[in-house]
Order: C-alpha cells, then sequence, then structure tokens
C-alpha cells in the first residue's frame, strides 16, 4: 500500500473508531417510546405524595429526584443529599444537601424544599395513601426541621428503620416548592406547569389516558452516586404511552412502534423474540397471598388453615397459568425483600390433599352432605372469598383451581367479585374469611401493616403479643441482621399459623429491544431512563 | 331491535323453523338438566389440560383453568335462557301495564307518557340497560332488571297504541251507550288484540336479551366467576385469542344460533296472525 | 303548492321541535340526577379506591368539597345551574371537568362511527342494488339474519383472531392510523348493514312494484337507473325511520367495540365511569346522549320532510 492510501485509511479507521466510542451513536435519535399499563394514571393518581398506585411512582421517577438512592444490594448512595448522619437514638437523621440543584422552573432546592415537601406529604388535605405512611407519619415521624440553607434534619419519635429505603423512592421525591404553595390541588390531575421537580427529565406534554412526552433537562447534573451516566440524559425525548390492553402493549414492542414495554403479562411473552430482552424482575415485599381471616368464621381454627394452605396445588396452578414466567411463593417475603428473606422454608409444605384431608377430619369435619361438601354440626364447611373489582384473568382462573381442588377434599369457597365500594364495607368490618392481594414493598417493614394488632392492612385480623413484640423490634433497629433474624421469626410464626397463604412471586416483566442501552433498574424491578440511550442499528 | 327483526316480510321455509323449535328445546333442556348432555362439572380445574384444542374428551376444547369449555357453555345455557326468558317476561307485562295505563289516562297525561315512552325509545337498548347497571351495580340480577327496563318503552309503546285505538272505536262507544262499563270493553278487548304481537316481540326479544346480557356480562357487569354465563365465557377467552380462540369461539357460537332460532320462531309467530 | 303562511308554520314547527328536545334534555338530567343520588355506597370511598390509608377527617373534607353534605333540592338546583352554563359536573376518579373528559374521547369515537356508518352504506346500497331474484335474496337474507343476531363483541373478536393474528392483514399492536380503525369500524357496521340492507331491498321491491315504477320501466329505463332516481327515494323514508335505531345501534355497539380493540373512546369512558362508580361521568353521558339523540331526532324529522313532500304542509 501506498504511504498516501495506508494514512487515508488510518485516518478514517481512527474517525470510524473515534465516531463509535461517542455514546450515543450519533446517527441514531435519542428518543425512547416506552409503553405502560396505566390505565388508572390518569384517575388522580400523577402524583406520587398522594397515590398508592406503582403506576404514580414509575412515571414519577423521571421528574423528581431523592435525597438517597438505594442500590440493589440494598445499601444507600448519596443522590441529592450528599451525607448524612444518624443519631444514637435513631430518632434524627441529618443531610447535608447538594448546593448545585435547581428545579425545572428556577427554584433552588434547600432545605426549605424538602421541608416543604415532607409537610406536603403529611399534610390532611393532601390525603396521602401510602407516601405519609412509608414516611411513618402516625407512627414514627414528628416533623422536618431546617437548620441551615443546605442542612435539614428528619426527626422521629421512635425509632423507624425503614425512612432511608422509604426516602429512596419517588413517593417522597420533590416538588418545586413554588407549585406546592400555589398548585398543590392540582398535583393528582398532573400536568406539565404543576408536575415539576429536579429530575433528568422535564414533563413537557401530557395527554391523560395516552401518552405522556418528557424532554430532557440540559441542566442536570446531580444523578444519584450508582448511577453509570453523569451530566444531562443522552435521551432527548422520552414518551411514555398508555396502553391498557396486555397483547397491544406486548404487540407495540415487538412490532418496534415502542422501544420498552413494562407491566408484560406471561401470556403474550413468547411473543417476544430475537432483537429484544425480557427481564423479569420479582417484586420484593409480601407475594400473591391470600389472607385467612381467623375471627370471622372456620379459619378460627388453626387446623382448618393449615388443611386449606395443603389443600390445592400452587405449583401446578402457577406454572400454567403464569406460563412458568413466575415463580410459587413459600414465603410471606418475597425472595429479593432486602435483609430479611428465609430460605429455609422453600419446598416445605406442598400440595397433600390426603394430609389435608386427615387435618380436616381431625378438625371435626368429619360428615359429608348431599354436594360432597364436610359438615359439622349441621353446618357446612364453607369459607366467603371476597376480592375487588376488576379481577385480572389470570387471578380468576386461579382461583377457579383453588375452588375446585378445594371441593374435591370436601371444602367449599364461596367467591364474591365486588366493586371497591362494596369491597370496603365488607372489608372494614371484617366480614369475610378470605381476601387476596400482594404488595410490593422494598422494606419487610410492609408485614407490619398485615401482621401487627393495629396494622391497616391486617387482613387476617391476628392479634399476638409475641408478633407485634417481634414487629415493632425489626422496625425500630437499623442493624440489618437483627432486622434479619426478627423478620424470619416473623416468617416462620406465619408458616406454623397459616394467617397468610402465599401463593406466588408477581415479577414485573419489562421488554426493551437491544437498541436501548444502558437502562438501569431500581429495585422494584422498574426501568431508570437517566443514563440510557439509543444504539445506531 | 325487537320490532325491527320482524320487518321483513319474506316467510322463512318451515324447516328452518323445525330446526329453531328443536335446537331451542334442546337448549332449554340444556338448562334445566344439563347431565343430560355431559358428565363433567363445568367447575372441575384440571390444570394440567389448561388450553388444550377441541377433541373427543372435550369438544369445546378447555379453558385457561382447565375446565371444560363444552359444559360451562351447556351449564351457562341456564343463566342465559334464564335472563333472556326473564327479561322479556317482565318486560312484556310491565310494558303492556304501563301502555294499558297510558292509553286509559285522561289526554294531557297520555300525551306526557306518550312522550316519555318515544324518547326512552330512541336511547338504545343496550346504553340504556347499562347506566341502569351504573345505578343498581353489576350482577346476575341487575341483568335482568335493567335488560328489562330498557326493553319495557318497546312494548308500551305497543300495547298503547292498541290501547288508544280500542278506546276510540265504535265498538266501546256503542258498549258504553248500552250501560256496559268502559274500562272492562276496553280491557277486554285490548288484551287479546294486543297480546298476539306483544307475545312475537317477546319471542324475539329472548334472543336480543340474550346478547344484551351476554354483552355486558362481556364487559364484566354481569355475574361473576365461576358463574359459566355465555357472556363471562367469552370475556375470558378474549386475551386468549392467539393461543386458545375456541374459548371465545363456541360460546359466540351458541348465543348467535340462540338469537337466529328465536328470530326464526318468531317470525313464523308472526306469519301465522 | 306553496302555501303562503308557511314561513311562520315552519318556524312554530321549529320552535316546538326546539321545546321538545329542551323537555328531553331536562327530563334525562333530572331522571339521571336522582337515580344516582339513589345509588348506594359513598362517593368518597369511591373517590379513594382500595387500600388508601386515609383518614376520616380527610375523608370529611373531601365530602365538604363536593358538596356532599349539602340537602338534596339544593344540590339538585346547583346541578342544574351547572348544567345551563354548560358545566357536566367533574369526575370523582379523574378529578377534572367531565365536558372535558367527554369531548377529548369525542373525536375517537366519532371516526370510528363515522367510518362504520359508511361501511354500513355501502354495503347495504350494494345488496340493495345488485341481489335480486329468489335464490340470491335467500341467501342475502339469511346472511343479514346471521348479522343481525351474531353479538357485535364476538364478531370482533373473531376478527382479531382471524385477520390480526392469523393472517396479519391488520395491526393488532396499534390503535392509531386508518389500518387499525378498518375491523373495528367493520364489526359496528355489519348487524347494521344487516338491518340497513334488508329494509332498504324491502323498500325497493315494494316502490318498484308501483305504478310509476312500471311505468318508468316499460318507457325503457334500466333497472340501475330507477333505482338511483326514483325509488331510492322512497326506500331511504324507510331507512330513516331505522336512523335512530341505527345511531342507537353505534352508540351502544361503540362501547362493546371499543373495548373488544382495546381502542380510546366514549365507549370506554363510560365503560370506566360505570365499573368505578365515577357518577357524575355518568350523570354527564346521560345528559350528553340526551342531546345528542334529541337534537338528531330533530334534524330526521326534517329531514323526513324533505324527502317525502307529501309531509310538508
Amino acid at each position: 500500500m501506498s504511504k498516501r492510501l495506508s494514512l487515508t485509511v488510518a485516518v478514517i479507521a481512527a474517525t470510524a473508531l473515534l465516531a463509535g466510542c461517542a455514546s450515543p451513536a450519533a446517527d441514531a435519535k435519542q428518543e425512547i417510546t416506552f409503553a405502560i399499563e396505566g390505565a388508572n394514571l390518569s384517575a388522580g393518581h400523577m402524583d406520587p405524595h398522594s397515590s398508592q398506585l406503582d403506576v404514580s411512582a414509575l412515571v414519577g421517577r423521571n421528574v423528581l429526584d431523592s435525597l438517597v438512592a438505594q442500590d440493589l444490594d440494598g445499601s444507600f448512595k448519596p443522590w441529592l443529599a450528599k451525607s448524612w448522619e444518624i443519631s444514637d437514638d435513631q430518632l434524627h437523621y441529618t443531610f447535608e444537601l447538594r448546593d448545585d440543584v435547581t428545579f425545572t422552573d428556577g427554584e433552588p432546592f434547600n432545605a426549605e424544599a424538602v421541608k416543604a415537601n415532607f409537610d406536603h406529604i403529611t399534610a390532611e388535605e393532601t390525603a396521602s395513601a401510602h407516601a405519609a405512611a412509608m414516611l411513618g407519619a402516625g407512627v414514627a415521624y414528628k416533623d422536618t426541621t431546617v437548620d441551615d440553607e443546605y442542612t435539614v434534619t428528619v426527626n422521629f419519635t421512635s425509632p423507624y428503620a425503614p425512612f432511608l429505603q422509604a426516602a429512596s423512592t419517588s413517593l417522597l421525591g420533590f416538588y418545586s416548592p413554588k407549585v406546592l404553595e400555589t398548585s398543590a390541588d392540582k398535583l393528582k390531575t398532573g400536568g406539565p406547569d404543576v408536575t415539576v421537580g429536579t429530575g433528568p427529565f422535564v414533563l413537557t406534554e401530557y395527554t391523560p389516558d395516552q401518552e405522556l412526552v418528557y424532554t430532557a433537562n440540559p441542566d442536570y447534573n446531580w444523578g444519584p452516586e450508582n448511577a453509570e451516566h453523569t451530566g444531562p440524559s443522552d435521551i432527548q425525548t422520552l414518551t411514555v404511552r398508555i396502553l391498557p390492553e396486555p397483547s397491544v402493549r406486548t404487540g407495540s414492542l415487538t412490532s418496534g412502534e415502542v422501544n420498552v414495554a413494562t407491566n408484560l403479562t406471561p401470556n403474550t411473552i413468547d411473543q417476544v423474540g430475537d432483537g429484544f430482552t425480557v427481564k423479569a424482575a420479582e417484586y420484593p415485599g409480601i407475594p400473591y397471598s391470600l389472607h385467612l381471616n381467623e375471627s370471622y368464621g372456620v379459619f378460627a381454627d388453626p387446623k382448618v388453615r393449615q388443611a386449606f394452605s395443603l389443600g390445592f396445588d400452587i405449583d401446578s396452578a402457577v406454572d400454567s397459568i403464569f406460563f412458568g414466567q413466575f415463580q410459587r411463593a413459600w414465603s410471606v417475603l418475597g425472595p429479593t425483600t432486602p435483609n430479611s428473606y428465609d430460605p429455609s422454608l422453600e419446598g416445605t409444605w406442598e400440595f397433600d390433599a390426603d394430609k389435608a384431608n386427615t387435618l380436616l377430619d381431625e378438625a371435626g369435619w368429619t360428615e359429608r352432605d348431599g354436594e360432597g361438601y364436610r359438615t359439622k354440626d349441621g353446618k357446612r364447611l364453607s369459607a366467603r372469598w371476597i376480592a375487588y373489582t376488576p379481577i385480572p384473568d389470570d387471578r380468576a382462573a386461579l382461583a377457579d383451581v383453588i375452588q375446585s381442588d378445594l371441593k374435591k377434599i370436601g371444602f367449599e369457597i364461596k367467591r364474591e367479585a365486588l366493586e371497591p365500594a362494596a369491597y370496603n364495607e365488607q372489608y372494614g368490618p371484617r366480614t369475610y374469611d378470605i381476601t387476596d392481594w400482594s404488595f410490593a414493598n422494598v422494606d419487610a417493614d410492609g408485614l407490619r401493616s398485615h401482621f401487627h394488632t393495629d396494622g391497616f392492612q391486617n387482613a387476617s385480623t391476628v392479634s399476638d403479643p409475641k408478633l407485634d413484640a417481634l414487629l415493632d423490634d425489626a422496625v425500630s433497629t437499623s442493624d440489618e441482621a437483627e432486622r434479619t433474624t426478627l423478620y424470619q421469626e416473623v416468617q416462620q410464626y406465619n408458616a406454623t399459623e397459616n394467617l397468610m397463604v402465599p401463593i406466588y412471586v408477581p415479577s414485573l416483566l419489562t421488554g426493551y429491544s437491544d437498541s436501548v442501552q444502558g437502562l438501569q433498574w431500581d429495585l422494584y424491578g422498574r426501568p431508570l431512563f437517566y443514563g440510557a440511550s439509543i444504539a445506531a442499528e | 331491535m325487537t320490532v325491527l327483526i320482524g320487518l321483513s316480510t319474506r316467510k322463512p321455509p318451515a324447516v328452518g323453523v323445525i330446526v329453531a323449535g328443536v335446537f331451542l328445546a334442546a337448549l332449554l333442556a340444556a338448562a334445566l338438566v344439563p347431565s343430560i348432555f355431559t358428565s363433567t362439572d363445568p367447575l372441575n380445574a384440571e390444570i394440567s389440560q389448561a388450553l388444550t384444542a377441541p377433541s373427543a374428551a372435550h369438544p369445546f376444547g378447555t379453558d385457561q383453568s382447565g375446565r371444560d369449555v363444552f359444559s360451562r357453555v351447556l351449564y351457562g345455557a341456564r343463566y342465559s335462557l334464564l335472563v333472556g326468558f326473564g327479561a322479556s317476561a317482565i318486560a312484556l307485562v310491565v310494558g303492556l301495564l304501563v301502555g294499558l295505563l297510558s292509553g286509559l289516562s285522561p289526554k294531557p297525561v297520555d300525551t306526557v307518557l306518550g312522550k316519555v315512552i318515544v324518547v326512552l325509545m330512541a336511547f338504545p337498548e343496550f346504553l340504556l340497560a347499562l347506566l341502569v347497571i351504573a345505578i343498581i351495580g353489576p350482577g346476575e340480577a341487575s341483568l335482568v332488571a335493567a335488560i328489562a327496563l330498557a326493553a319495557i318503552p318497546a312494548y308500551a309503546r305497543v300495547a298503547r297504541s292498541q290501547t288508544l285505538v280500542v278506546r276510540n272505536s265504535s265498538y266501546v262507544r256503542s258498549a258504553t251507550a248500552l250501560g256496559v262499563p268502559r274500562l272492562a270493553t276496553i280491557v277486554r278487548h285490548v288484551i287479546p288484540n294486543t297480546l298476539g304481537p306483544l307475545l312475537v316481540m317477546a319471542t324475539i326479544g329472548v334472543g336480543t336479551a340474550i346478547v344484551s346480557a351476554a354483552g355486558l356480562s362481556f364487559l364484566g357487569l354481569g355475574p361473576a366467576a365461576p358463574t359459566p354465563e355465555w357472556g363471562v365465557i367469552l370475556s375470558e377467552g378474549r386475551n386468549l385469542l392467539d393461543r386458545a380462540p375456541w374459548v371465545a369461539a363456541f360460546p359466540g357460537l351458541v348465543i348467535t344460533a340462540t338469537v337466529i332460532a328465536t328470530s326464526v320462531v318468531g317470525r313464523a309467530l308472526r306469519g301465522r296472525k | 303548492m306553496e302555501h303562503p303562511a308557511r314561513g311562520g308554520r315552519l318556524g312554530t314547527r321549529l320552535l316546538g321541535h326546539l321545546g321538545g328536545v329542551l323537555l328531553v334534555i331536562w327530563g334525562a338530567a333530572t331522571a339521571g340526577f336522582f337515580a344516582l343520588k339513589l345509588v348506594p355506597g359513598d362517593p368518597v370511598e369511591v373517590m379513594l379506591g382500595v387500600q388508601a390509608q386515609v383518614s376520616e377527617s380527610v375523608k370529611a373534607g373531601i365530602r365538604e368539597d363536593w358538596g356532599l353534605n349539602d340537602p338534596l333540592p339544593l344540590q339538585y338546583i346547583e346541578y342544574l345551574g351547572r348544567l345551563v352554563r354548560g358545566d357536566l359536573g367533574t369526575s370523582y376518579q379523574l378529578r377534572e371537568p367531565v365536558l372535558g373528559v367527554i369531548t377529548a374521547q369525542l373525536p375517537a369515537t366519532l371516526a370510528l362511527t363515522g367510518l362504520a356508518i359508511l361501511f354500513a352504506l355501502a354495503i347495504a346500497l350494494t345488496t340493495a342494488l345488485f341481489v335480486r331474484g329468489v335464490w340470491m335474496t335467500r341467501l342475502a337474507s339469511s346472511i343479514e339474519l346471521v348479522l343481525v343476531s351474531s353479538p357485535s363483541f364476538w364478531i370482533g373478536l373473531l376478527f382479531i383472531s382471524f385477520f390480526a393474528y392469523r393472517l396479519h392483514w391488520f395491526p393488532v399492536t396499534s390503535t392509531d392510523g386508518l389500518a387499525a380503525l378498518i375491523l373495528p369500524a367493520l364489526t359496528l357496521a355489519l348487524p347494521i348493514s344487516g338491518i340497513l340492507s334488508q329494509v332498504l331491498r324491502d323498500g325497493l321491491t315494494r316502490a318498484a312494484d308501483q305504478p310509476f315504477a312500471l311505468t318508468a320501466r316499460a318507457r325503457g329505463l334500466g333497472y340501475p337507473a330507477l333505482v338511483a332516481r326514483h325509488t331510492l327515494r322512497h326506500a331511504a323514508a324507510d331507512g330513516l325511520t331505522l336512523s335512530g335505531y341505527i345511531l342507537g345501534s353505534l352508540i351502544g355497539g361503540a362501547v362493546l367495540v371499543e373495548t373488544v380493540f382495546g381502542r380510546p373512546g366514549i365507549g370506554r369512558v363510560t365503560l370506566r365511569a360505570v365499573i368505578d362508580r365515577d357518577l357524575p361521568v355518568v350523570l354527564g353521558i346521560i345528559v350528553f346522549v340526551a342531546i345528542a339523540f334529541a337534537v338528531i331526532n330533530l334534524l330526521v324529522d326534517l329531514a323526513y320532510e324533505l324527502i317525502d313532500p307529501r309531509l310538508r304542509s
């Protein structure tokens, strides 16, 4: 090769190499379209401070930043707070904030802003259905005090271990104080002028029930320490499309209309083929379980509860109905719940119709009536299961199997699908035998609301001072090892008492095209778009 | 809708009427004693058999829980026919009474009532039923009530016009002049004259009531799972269209066949008058 | 024959019609309002949803804000007052004005029903014009019977299963664009086209037997020309009678078709409102549909008089 030619080749090669190194590829449009289920988002759930829905936190994360970030191993990393200190009595968390953060409407982020936001969460008018409880309001949270311009202290009346985890979520994210002052009543409806934060994206367009359009925040320079990216987002436009129909959502991914799609359903996953990746992230917290009310009817007898838990084939049902995408649950906590899961419970209780039959005989339900159901003293062995509509098809199919299997051992299950208002009428006074739900929570403290005598989600109406003590101790210590031991005891307690029958661990199924790079995930398995980019084809 | 299917004046061949009649009779039998046609329990979920295609063992295939779709459709006949007959019967009786009352009332009352009936008739029956459910809440009884309420105006209209015709007829006037109580004469003449067309409407109405009920159940406003009502089964099949289209295909087929059968029989009844 | 006072008569008739329209709207609004007040359950619970951790004092505050503590007659008067100003109230769930909710979703439904009407007319006209003879008529009648008897949502499901999943002719995925509109519009159109073609054919046959038609044929007028120029007008009158039913079928059917195909529109709004017990939206829909129907009936009456000169004086 002549010298000139080889030089030219070298220059071309070097340019090509450099172009390849520069991320993202210069010719690929840095736009991501993201499909979510989002059916209830427009129904007043645009505000993570007040909403109890997962979708609110999901979309809120693009705009609202938090004090700290939680890494996938459970540890906490600085974000809007450079550093923090916990007092020895664990009643005061003092945060040193960054001084270079601004809201996208120009307001500065400082200690006053933190206080204004936490005050908003705990304010009566906000009617917060989740965030306030996560902050410990009503249990341990006292108030937030401003020490100086960039130092703020959150004060508690008793030690509250889940606080840092809560502070890492968008539920405790920060709105511009100006918005909180002038338009707090519009936050639930949301929109570009009110959903204003410090985040990597700015909400520029919102068409309820259709889509949200975010554009990159050009000043963004304060991402979490564990983010793999610095400076403003490479993605210039993030369009979130609301597609409630599962087949449409999956189809929009496979057809290339969207780059990322989440809330994919197990029955549509096999349509996602080459060129895509599906991430299945098990939700931490309480798996989908049946809650047995021990103070209403036949479940007062622990033998009946145990017979119930052994009386239907969970493995086959979960495997078939969810097409192998979800795992069967063995404990009242999911395996990804940090510092708490008890793996020794795996495989310890399997479907066993014979044992269930024996237990029911021992419990005195020995007679059978005309339809084959067991009776005792003339009363039929029957349990009332209430569920609130809408009921997803797969949970209905699950219930069909449970009902059918239990019939075979002589146990009658009556199901009632109630609209929320009617459901609350039954749930309030606890006039049911069975109800069902899952509860995603990165901290095992979610068990407290379910098992504590004062717990607001105590569907089993259990009241045991021993259990209360375990839960109270676990919430008031920050020692991870100690918490793990305590929560494992709680799980063992349920394994004996069968207050909750865990069925399957829900996972968040997210599919994304191979051209999407740099996606990160939070502990709930939700995609984080800061740092993402589109690679050239 | 109930009036409009009978618009065609063409008489269907007698063979069709017989087939339709036999089909309806079989359906009735299935509703009353389903075990004649199948020995499988519609609630029995054999999860290992989930989503299998139609075969000898499962003529309509199985659903996501492993239940036999054929027996579910068969047992579902009970609910669907109950709603269909119940709603039509109630609409007929109440519509007749309302129409009669309106026709017998003094002119201003009757005019207002007449206008109300016409306006209600303008509303689509399905939408009316939907709105009634919005008020009384979903459920099986609600379906019957909602569909009946939505269908009443059509019956009332027919009854009312018949009543008015009879009321103004010379026969009634002469009978009254002879001392016979006016009310008794009218009623005695209206009922036989009206019952005919109303019964035809009701026969065809059973079909449309079943479709409406299936539609409302499909939307989740009818009986809850695991009731094997046809619309419920259809909605279960909705997300399985690519894997198991039989779950949605067969109940719909049965519904269509039922409606065709009722309109064929209804038209034949009308033709006989 | 022009009647000298025709303009005046027309004026009074129009006023009468308008009065009727207003009466219908008021009736629907009042009936809806009181019916919804009968609904059991606490609206505040509905608004907050399940698993909400909210204190009683907050709930009381919400109740106060929405005027739910006022005496019933006062609520009714306020409701009528708002209605006159065009304010259909605010949705419990969406926290937005009901009118805004409805008008935002209206274009999608209008596009769907518009295309459906076109399809139905096209199908009906084609069969009415070209179906002749005993066997073809019998076949057409049977097909029409099947179409009218099938649940529209079942047909939609079959279409999706067949054309979208198996043949891949139409997109399952998107809800935007004309291609995605075709299957839903066709589904909506089929039952209506069944009735419409039946009625048109009957009307045409009857009109074709009339003396004027026989005269025209004797003079050498071909059948399609006969239809286009003369008998269609007669048959169209019958078609107009059905327009009320057709519109009703379209709107009622839209709820089902939009749900089956996962499309946005009034149908989805209505269904969500019914399921979520969002009573202001339900009430708003009742009033809105009442207005639409009253106005359309008015137009139909006027159109009737246009088509059939006999009705004019």
